[in-house]
Order: structure tokens, then sequence, then C-alpha cells
């Protein structure tokens, strides 16, 4: 091999991994300028930039002012992200997880006063539910870049399975099938990238309650939870094709209420359960990145299917009050692909290149998700195991 | 597979196809304003000279003026997605072709706006690739080691020392004093030698682009520009040398600091292998003028490419024809 075809040969790999958002080591003859940051407080952490450090320290001040607010927030599903975050440890001081370290650092008025006053707006009258809501506001980041939030596993949940097949098509193909192909094949793509560990609540045909899909997202420390379902209209609705991608909320419009009662009816959830889960509806993180989720993917879904079907509806992302999305703590998302009442998407969805579209385009919409929270830089390469789990 | 090259610049943008279309289009995007405007355009939306025809009746969009997509604009965004896809169109993509595209965009909006850019690009392709303008020249022209790519453009000047792989952050810089800067210094400048003429920034910039050059002359620049509805001729020679030669200093300063700061063993090689791209080198007599300005620091070598329209377009093509198909798979 000459030596200008071993350049291109290193630059096209180097295009490569920028274009794939794959951290690349340095390639060139020198090395790229070391700028030592100035160490933050007494051998404390090191944050990523002024504004993080302030929102931090922000955030904390507002900890010792009202301490139990916060500790809803850190016995919520947020709080089990953080415990399984080495950087959030890194972040936070453990002594101001204990009521009286908090008491302390609040009192604390030599650390206040390093605060930049124009930060530190926030007055008493703030302090409350909606007084929080209103902080993160202007903190002006999404809670998962203040805590520097990683993604590490990714849970694919293939709808319906076993007895229960979902919708079926005039043609007879089944929700359950083309579900679980479309999440195969997305598990497939995903461990191409190389940076996640992918897994699929159920890789069989067979039949998976809501409530044993949730606890396997938990069970498995999922980061992401991506839900793959085909939509089903009436008869006289039959030439209309849409897809809509949804996260937890309250429904927005009867046709998502009715949807969710139909994608709802056997979660196996007691209402003892629902007390418990209930309670988690206000987590400001899977809110907050469960909406960026839904809708990169259902931007990058649509785009890519209305080329194919220039008849395709954008029925948008929205929230819908589904049980699989409440119970799982972490983002997630639930996407109706297409309408298999449609007789010609229904003959799409049974081709396997189509099927191994959608999943592209699922795929890519994820990852541009990911690039976006730049989780995919702090990824580092060799320490996550790519294992795709095959249970069922 | 069909692969496409496509240049998206300020200015101008250009495709160049696997299946030998190359087309360019100028960087105007434009929706009409209301529904007599559609009315009377029959089009959603317009593209290039067609835009600029009929501007007064459209919400124009040049969407990466200054070298960066704008802060916050939508519109700026949609431009960039609708301009992709009209490119796309011109290199005449079938509706089932797999397209693999492989974009330069200015190095700034590499930096600043990447993801917008990559979301505009593949709602229209199923792989994808951005790149900055300077490295998809130098990737077509060969000049991947050892060398410095300087892409003059409308909105930015940008400058990229090759050494056998992507530039890294501090091999590349960026100055706003470029092609439009040169437009409304000679629009200043004949506005205020010869108020009674009707000029207009695209008027000057036409002139620029037939007459543009640098450096001594013997030929004399002139042109016509109405005086109260009469087209009278003027003499711009001066104007236009002024305007022309107004970024030099800016070129040069940055050309000195960026070899100074590559490995002293290898920028001897970088001094002899300079290459100017982009529209602003065919500015005439450039070459010999960046040469001599540098010989009062080490003496360097500039080379202007032939085909500045096209060899950014050209290269991103050869990029993505290139690419291996298992990292294509992936991107």
């Amino acid at each position: 091999m000459t030596r200008s075809s071993k350049i291109k040969k290193k630059v096209l790999r180097a295009v490569y991994e920028d274009n794939a958002g794959i951290p690349r080591s340095c390639h060139g003859k020198r090395q790229p300028k070391v700028v030592e940051e100035p160490p933050v407080a007494d051998a404390g952490p090191r944050f990523r930039s002024k504004a993080t450090l302030i929102a931090i320290l922000g955030l904390v001040a507002l900890v010792g002012l009202n301490f139990r607010l916060i500790m809803v927030d850190f016995t919520g599903p947020a709080a089990m992200q953080m415990a399984d975050s080495p950087s959030l440890q890194s972040l936070i001081d453990p002594r101001l997880m204990s009521p009286e370290a908090v008491a302390d650092f609040s009192l604390d008025s030599d650390r206040s006063t390093t605060l930049e006053p124009a930060r530190m707006s926030w007055d008493s009258a703030a302090i409350t539910t909606g007084g929080y809501d209103d902080m993160l506001a202007r903190l002006g980041m999404p809670m998962a870049d203040l805590f520097n939030l990683q993604v590490h596993t990714i849970v694919i949940d293939p709808g319906h399975g076993g007895i229960d097949p979902g919708a079926t098509g005039r043609q007879g193909l089944m929700e359950k099938d083309v579900a679980l192909d479309i999440a195969r094949r997305l598990r497939d793509k995903l461990l191409m990238s190389g940076s996640y560990r992918v897994l699929l609540t159920r890789n069989t045909d067979r039949k998976v309650f809501l409530k044993e899909r949730v606890a396997f997202a938990k069970d498995n420390k999922a980061d992401l939870f991506i839900s793959i379902h085909i939509n089903s209209l009436p008869a006289e609705a039959a030439s209309v094709n849409y897809v809509e991608t949804y996260y937890f909320g309250p429904h927005t419009d009867q046709q998502s209420l009715e949807l969710a009662e139909k994608e709802n009816h056997d979660s196996d959830y007691a209402m003892g359960d629902f007390r418990e889960v209930i309670a988690r509806i206000g987590d400001t993180l899977k809110t907050e990145e469960s909406k960026r989720l839904a809708n990169a993917i259902h931007r990058r879904l649509y785009s890519s299917l209305r080329k194919r079907n220039r008849d395709l509806i954008d029925a948008g992302s929205k929230t819908g009050p589904f049980v699989v999305l409440l119970g799982v703590e972490v983002p997630s998302v639930l996407v109706e692909v297409s309408c298999i009442s449609n007789k010609a998407e229904e003959t799409r969805l049974s081709k396997p290149r189509y099927r191994d579209d959608v999943a592209g385009f699922l795929k890519t919409g994820i990852l541009e998700y990911l690039e976006q929270r730049g989780y995919r830089r702090s990824v580092e390469g060799g320490k996550i195991q790519h294992v795709a789990k095959q249970e069922g | 597979m069909l692969y496409i090259g496509i240049d998206l610049g300020t200015s101008r943008s250009v495709v160049s196809a696997s299946n030998g279309n190359r087309k360019w289009v100028e960087s105007y995007v434009g929706w009409p304003k209301d529904f007599v405007a559609k009315k009377m355009l029959g089009k959603r939306v317009l593209f290039g000279s067609e835009a600029l025809e009929h501007r007064l009746a459209l919400n124009l969009s040049r969407p990466l003026q200054n070298g960066v997509l704008k802060e916050g604009t939508d519109q700026d965004e949609a431009a960039v997605e609708e301009l992709i896809g009209h490119l796309i169109e011109l290199a005449d993509a079938g509706p089932d072709s797999e397209i693999c595209v492989a974009v330069g965009v200015p190095a700034e909006a590499l930096k600043v706006n990447k993801v917008a850019i990559k979301n505009a690009i593949a709602s229209h392709a199923s792989k994808l690739m951005v790149v900055s303008e300077p490295f998809s020249v130098a990737y077509g022209l060969g000049a991947l080691d050892n060398a410095m790519i300087i892409d003059i453009g409308a909105g930015t000047v940008d400058f990229c020392i090759m050494h056998g792989t992507v530039p890294l952050e501090e091999d590349q810089r960026s100055i706003l004093v470029a092609g439009d800067y040169v437009d409304e210094q000679l629009f200043r400048l004949l506005s205020e030698k010869h108020p009674e003429a009707d000029f207009s920034l695209n008027m000057v910039r036409r002139f620029k682009e037939k007459h543009g050059f640098v450096g001594e002359t013997k030929r004399r620049v002139k042109i016509e520009a109405p005086v109260d509805g009469k087209f009278t001729e003027f003499d711009i020679t001066e104007e236009m040398r002024k305007a022309c030669e107004s970024p030099m200093p800016a070129i040069v300063e940055t050309v000195v600091d960026l070899v100074a700061g590559f490995d002293p063993e290898f920028q001897e090689s970088v001094r002899k292998n300079i290459i100017v791209a982009g529209g602003g080198s065919q500015l005439s007599g450039l070459d010999s003028y960046l040469t001599e300005a540098t010989r009062q620091f080490e003496p360097c070598t500039f080379t202007c490419i032939s085909d500045p329209l096209f060899a950014g377009a050209d290269g991103a093509l050869e990029l993505a024809t290139d690419m291996p198909e298992e990292f294509l798979e992936k991107l």
C-alpha cells in the first residue's frame, strides 16, 4: 500500500469517526494543546463549565433552603440515575446528601458569596414546587446535562406477543410480529454503533405483561426505553396512514386516550402499584428527556417514511397515558410506526427490507438524540460490554 | 447507490453526483409571502436566481450568511433542508435510489451547526457525512498531507492545514473578511465616488466577479451603471483594486500565523503547498499577489485551483465514493 493510499484510508476512518460521533484520538503529528483548568475548591470535582458550576451550586443552595422539596426528587427516578452515574457521584459531594450537611452548606455565607449575584436571583418565593420548575427553567440546561448523566443501556420493547397479537391487518399481518422484527433489527443496528448495551424485553413470540416489561427495564438498569408498536384504525379510516410517537403525560386528544386504553389493557398492575408509580409523574428529568427522545425519533421516522409514502400523515410527537411509559423510570417513548390497517402500508410492513429501513430510521433518531445530548462522546470505548441479552 | 457530493456555500451551492450530473445554484431559498404570491409563482418554494428575481414576493433566506446558520432561526434551518433537497433533485436521483451524500459546509458552520445541518440532510439521504469545505476541496485534490487550503468564500475565508487526517480545531481558522465584505467595500467606494449613479450590492458583486483583481494591472475596469435612468460608463479600476485587496492583510496574517503554529519540521512543506480555492480564488493576480505579500516572512507558494466552483462538491463526491462500505453502513 502506498503512503498516499494509507493516508487516504486514515482520513476516511477519521471522517467516519467524526460523523458517527465516535471520540477520535489525535491522529496528527502534534498533540492538541492541553488547557489546564483551574482547580475548583479543594480537590473538588471538575465541572464542565463555569455555568455548570454555578448551576450546581445554585441547586445545592436551593437544597439548603428547602431540603424537603429536593428529597422528593432525590428519592425518585432521577436519584436512581444519579446513583448509577459515576460522573454524577463525582459532581455531588456525598456530604451534601445528608440533611445536616445541607443545612451547614446553606448557612455557609462565605461559599454563598462566591456565586455570581445575577445568577443567584432565586428568592424565597421561588422555593415552591412551581418555583422549583421555574428554577430549572432558569438554569437554561436540561437536568441530564446538569448532572452529566450517561446512557449505557437501551431497552427496546416490542409490543404485544404470544396470545396477544395486537392489531391485525386485513391481509393477516400481526402487530406482534412486525414489532418484534423491527425491534430485533433496531437492536442489531444500535449494537453496530458499538457504544451501547442493547436489550429486548422479548425476543420470541410470547406474552409479556406490561408490568414485566417495566420490571425488565428496571432490573437491567435501562437508561432509555423504546416501545415499538404498529397502529390500527377502524375500517372507515382504512385509507389513513400516520406515524406518531408518545412520551408519558396526560392525553392530548381523545384518540390518544383510546389508543392508550388499548395498549394498557394487559398492564397487570394493581391499584396499589399505581399510587407509587403515579407519584413519579412529576419527574422532571424523565419528562424532559422523554420529550427530546420522542421528538428526535419522530422527526427522523416521519421525514424518512414520508419519502416512501407521500400520503403519510404526521400525527406528531405527544404525551399519552401509557402504563408502560409511566412505569419505566427513565426516558421512555412509545412509537406507533405506522397504521397496519392501511392495506398498502401492511404490504410494505410485510417486506423485510422496509422493516429494516424503519429500524434504521429509529436508530438514526435515537443516535441523533444521543448526539444532541453529547452522550456518545462521553462513553469510553471498551468499558461497555456490547451484549444483546436474548430473553424469553 | 447514488453518491452525491454537495458544497453548501454562502453564495453558491453546488452538487456533483456519481451519475455525472453537476449543477449549481445560488444559495437563496424563498417561500411565497402569501397566497397571492403563491398563486402567481405557482411554486411552494423557489431557489437561486429565480428566488432572487421574485424576492419581493418571497420570504427570502440566504441560510449560511456569514458562514453559519443564524442561531435559533427555524427559517434558515428549513432553508438548508430545502436547498439540500433541491440539489439532490438537480442531481436527478430517482425516487427509489439509495442516496449517500457528503456535504461540505463552511468550517464555522461545521463547528456550531453540525447537528442542525445533519438533520437537514438526513431527511433526504439514508447515508450522510458532513465535512468542512476546505477539507472536501483538499480531499478532491489529494492534498491530504502537509498542505494548506484557503477557501475564499462569500461569508468566510476558511483556512485549513492538512496533515494526513481530518483537521483538528487548531488546524483551522475562519475570518469574516471574505467575498461579501469585498462587495460592501466596493459598494461603499463606488457610492462615495459616484453619488449620482445607482448601484446595488448585486450589481457590484457582478462587477467583482467579472473584473475583480489584486495587485498591479494595465487594463482598465469599465462598467455601466444607471444615472437618472440612463446607463453611463465609469472607470472603477482603483475602487475595484482597493476593495479586492481589502481582505488580503488578514489572509496573509492568518497564513503566517497558522504555518508558524505547525510542526517546525513540516512548515517548509506546507509553505510550498498552499492551495487557494473558493470563488475568491478567481480574483485575477491573486496567487502572485499572495506570494509577494508573504515574501517578507518565509516565502510561500500559492496556487489557485482551476475549477473553484465544483472543487468542493467534486471532493465531497470523491469522499462519499471512497468511504468503505462497512463505515457507510453505520453512517
